[in-house]
């Protein structure tokens, strides 16, 4: 990794307050509910950039490129032949104990084939440099819209940075959205499906419907006749949506396929995409395919469908569902992560490291009598970001979501959001925690 | 984009209403500020517009309220919220730019609560507001979605004209202007006037003396001028 | 091999006007190795334009919107079919194997089969059968214990339920017992109503048993419908809006 002169990138540290005070200004709040009150909060802007260089992406684009086109075969395979299960190499019972498998979608196809048109891929850099995939986001990955809405802010505020590095912009990502839903649309319009303002990633939402020029919609305006989806208009019309960028998640998508008591879905909405009707982004299903137990395949996936040899590896991950990882874990349980398969958003982890050595016996025996529920990881040394806490620079633990977007071809978004946890000691970089975010430099050369 | 919902064209013309009461507010109480100059207890005139009880224990107190007081539904704080709340669910029809010419105003406001001359630290809001409105003019391309804003601020600003017993030739332009708006929008949509109570208008406020006696029946009418019981006729 | 004529309608009634209403119908009988359809005709009123898709498990779904107001929908489907058991279906899903919403146990109904295992030997056929006998030992066929939410963990604890009861406490003992069963909806010749009851995958085409009357399928039985459990084999599911508060449903159906 190189480090930029300080220097270049002090103009913008120099104007942080601004660049922060113009973000709150053009909306980059998250919503969050606090003993039942909504809240609308801030999302705190750190201007020390993440820089990756031009070597770095080349391999993370071509690596991120192969993982996702991988993704997106063992999703259709799932939907369809299950040759990978067949041919042993994905247990069958990871399939269908995973919640995100979604039997209803059996034998569904989507325009293209592309399951997953948009993935949001987990990533962390150890301290010797290597990039290891955390985790990929399948179904509704959010937070491109705060680093493009940042690049636009301290593009005014540091020149110089811009001058004098080579920074691909990123600003193209709308445009990205946009030919990835004109992919995915069977006629009509394009719209985005929020569950509403009080939804934590609204401003996303609403930042990329304007964009992308896609009509913001909530379910009541929407209905579904002779298996096509309308959007209800003002006059008493109906307007034609071929393409569904939704926010929502898989069950709450049509109370008629799926929970049946969801206010915010759309009746039929599964008949109209199963006729070939709308498309809708990402498909539903997807989940299948980011479980934490299925993570530990997808290098298997990519030798499997591909026939080649995964360029980025996963964090080492080990399955007590096999015999000789089972042994592993019980002789390293107090040096490993441990994850519940079926718990997702930071629940369900637990460090080897914090538990007392009574506390390591129970969980070896928990483990020991459900062993497909758990994964266990080495725990990854990861890179410190440097971040301005008042006047000074501290280093923090930071990620990176690198978007993916998968139109007529697979595309890597030369950017990427940058996560980081205030708190010195936490790994947990999650916004809804008090953590900020930052905007993911690539250099061109 | 070609599709606007019921719920959007709804939240459209608020927007334009509540930007409107906040912008006409704002300025009416400048005019009351600058009267109390002089004479200390000059608010109640304003309160008798509204037909709202003064229970304010003086000037300042009445003026702290009905500028920064959100929780007072006649303040301009409480406008201004509103026209965020609506403004915010509208961003890919406004824009952004558009959407944070409000939060600017949002932010001015506060910061002119804690001012110590409150209406030097309210003057750019003016400016905020223009910029707004500019904003909303070049980012709406379609004709028919900008006009129901316009249509909510002009018939906000004639209410607030006439319960303020502006003069008549003030409240004659804004009429005029309502009409031209009002005859841009097309049969069998929600915006549609009802005849019966344009006519009731034009008779009103077709001449001075009129216009001094009906004040109340013109701001009646003009709440129910996109009533629907007469379509089916 | 029987030829049998099948009628089925209902009546969903509303105490007040609903509009901008949503449903989805799995009525229609799917052609299958074991009854092809002579005819079939499915009315709706009031008139409603309707499409025909067929979902995951290979059911028939008609869909429709009915947008203005109205305070009923009646569908009504009749005709022939010809049904052969000694023909067998095939169409395998591995879902099936796997423990879903209704079936899943607690560990009352685990502890049951735990008791009863040993004794569950044989070929899939056998054990299906045994399992089918020990239910019908336990449970009790009573109405008004159980509801169409009623788990097969829940009817199990209240030992009485309907024939939707039995076949998910069935469904889920072959699934603890490593064998792929589903639930299926359908009108047979013991049942003035609608009825339902479980195949299992046999390793190369399903049976049916039928567990609220502890005996084999034969020819009086139609499939209308088939899922992992209820929920995929509701006869009607709808959303609509208005300002009614109840739904009645008056079903009829015959077979003859």
């Amino acid at each position: 990794m190189v480090q930029l002169k300080q220097g270049q990138f002090m103009q913008a540290v120099g104007n942080a307050a601004e660049i922060n005070e113009l973000l709150r200004r053009y909306g980059v709040k998250f919503g969050i509910y606090k003993n039942g009150v909504f809240n609308e909060q801030f999302f705190p802007f750190d201007p020390i950039p993440r820089v990756i260089t031009a070597e770095d992406f080349c391999s993370i684009e071509k690596g991120l490129v192969q993982r996702v086109n991988a993704l997106n075969e063992f999703l259709y395979d799932i939907y369809h032949e299950k040759k990978i299960v067949r041919d042993g190499i994905v247990p069958e019972d990871f399939i269908y104990i995973s919640k995100g498998y979604l039997a209803q979608c059996e034998g569904i196809t989507p325009k293209n084939r592309i399951y997953s048109h948009i993935s949001g891929i987990d990533l962390v850099q150890a301290k010797d440099g290597e990039w290891y995939i955390l985790e990929d986001n399948l179904r509704i990955p959010s937070g491109a819209s705060y680093p493009l809405i940042a690049r636009e802010l301290t593009r005014i505020a540091a020149p110089n940075a811009f001058e004098e590095n080579n920074i691909v912009d990123n600003r193209g990502y709308a445009e990205l959205l946009k030919e990835t839903m004109e992919n995915a649309n069977c006629g009509g319009i394009r719209a985005i499906l929020t569950p509403g303002r009080y939804n934590a990633a609204y401003f996303e939402h609403s930042y990329l419907a304007e964009l992308t020029g896609s009509v913001l919609v909530q379910n009541d305006e929407l209905f579904v006749e002779d298996n096509i989806l309308y959007h209800r208009t003002y006059s008493g019309g109906k307007t034609r949506i071929g393409v569904l960028y939704r926010r929502i998640s898989d069950e709450y998508l049509d109370p008629l396929t799926f929970l049946p008591h969801s206010l915010i879905g759309i009746p039929n909405l599964m008949e109209a995409y199963r006729s070939g009707n709308v498309g809708i982004v990402n498909a539903p299903g997807n989940g299948v395919a980011d479980d934490k137990g299925i993570y530990y395949f997808v290098p298997k996936m990519i030798k499997y469908y591909l026939g080649e040899e995964p360029i980025l590896k996963n964090a080492p991950t080990y399955l007590p569902f096999y015999e000789d990882d089972m042994k592993y874990v019980m002789e390293h349980l107090e040096t490993l992560v441990i994850k519940d398969v079926a718990e997702a958003g930071g629940y369900g982890v637990v460090f080897g490291s914090d538990l007392s050595k009574e506390k390591l016996e129970e969980f070896r025996k928990t483990i020991i009598a459900e062993p497909r529920r758990f994964i266990a990881q080495e725990v990854i040394d990861f890179l410190d970001l440097p971040i301005v806490e008042g006047e000074d620079t501290v280093m923090r633990k930071a990620d990176l979501r690198a978007f993916v977007l998968s139109g007529e071809k697979t595309k890597v978004w030369a950017s990427g959001l940058t996560r980081f946890s205030r708190n010195p000691d936490s790994f947990v970089v999650n916004s809804s925690q008090g953590g900020g975010f930052k905007d993911t430099w690539v250099l061109s050369r | 984009m070609g599709t606007i919902s019921l719920e959007h064209s709804d939240r459209l013309y608020w927007l334009g209403r509540y930007t409107e009461r906040f912008f006409t507010t704002l300025k009416a109480l400048g005019r009351v500020y600058d009267s109390m100059l002089e004479e200390k207890s000059g608010y109640q005139d304003y309160l008798a517009c509204f037909a709202l009880e003064d229970t304010y224990s003086d000037s300042k107190e009445f003026i702290r309220s009905f500028l920064f007081d959100d929780s007072n539904p006649n303040s301009a704080a409480f406008s201004l919220e509103r026209a965020y709340d609506n403004g915010i669910v509208l961003r890919e029809e406004i824009s952004t730019d558009s959407l944070s010419f409000l939060q600017m105003a949002k932010d001015t406001l506060k910061r002119a609560e804690q001012s110590s001359n409150v209406r030097m630290s309210l003057l750019p809001l003016e400016d905020i507001l223009y910029s707004f409105w500019g904003c909303i003019n070049e980012h709406i391309y379609d004709d028919e979605i900008r006009n129901i804003i316009y249509i909510g601020k002009t018939i906000e600003r004639l209410d607030m004209y006439i319960r303020l017993k502006y003069p008549f030739d003030a409240v004659e332009k804004e009429f005029v202007r309502l009409c031209k708006n009002l005859n841009r929008v097309p049969k069998g949509t929600p915006y549609r006037y009802s005849t019966k109570y344009l006519s009731e208008l034009v008779e009103i406020l077709g001449s001075e003396s009129d216009y001094e006696k009906g004040g109340v029946k013109a701001t009646q009418a003009l709440c129910c001028l996109f009533e629907t019981s007469e379509a089916a006729v | 091999m029987k030829q049998v004529n099948f009628y089925y309608c209902a009546k969903l009634t509303f105490d007040d006007y609903v509009h901008n209403h949503s449903f989805a119908l799995r009525v229609i009988p799917p052609e299958t190795e074991t009854q092809r359809l002579l005819s079939c005709s499915l009315n709706i009123t009031p008139y409603v334009s309707t499409q025909q898709t067929v979902d995951a498990f290979g059911n028939n779904v008609t869909s429709g919107y009915l947008k203005g107001d109205h305070r009923f929908l009646d569908f009504e489907i009749k005709g022939a079919a010809q049904v052969d058991h000694t023909k067998h279906r095939t169409d395998y899903m591995p879902c099936y194997l796997y423990q879903s919403q209704y079936t899943k146990p607690d560990d009352a109904l685990k502890e049951f089969y735990t008791e009863i295992k040993r004794e569950c030997t044989g070929t899939v056929a056998d054990r299906a059968e045994y399992l089918c006998a020990a239910l019908a030992n336990t449970v009790v066929y009573e109405k008004g214990h159980t509801g169409t939410d009623t788990t097969a963990a829940q009817a199990f604890l209240l030992k009485r339920g309907v024939c939707q009861d039995f076949s998910h406490i069935l469904i889920s003992l072959l699934r603890m017992d490593g064998i792929a069963a589903r639930y299926i909806a359908g009108l047979a010749f013991c049942d003035g109503e609608t009825h339902s009851w479980v195949e299992f995958w046999t390793g190369d085409h399903w049976e049916g048993i039928d567990p609220a009357n502890n005996c084999l399928v034969n020819d009086d039985y139609i499939v209308i419908s088939q899922g992992r459990d209820f929920r995929d084999c509701a006869i009607d599911r709808g959303v609509m809006f208005g300002s009614y508060t109840k739904q009645l449903q008056l079903v009829r159906s015959i077979l003859s």
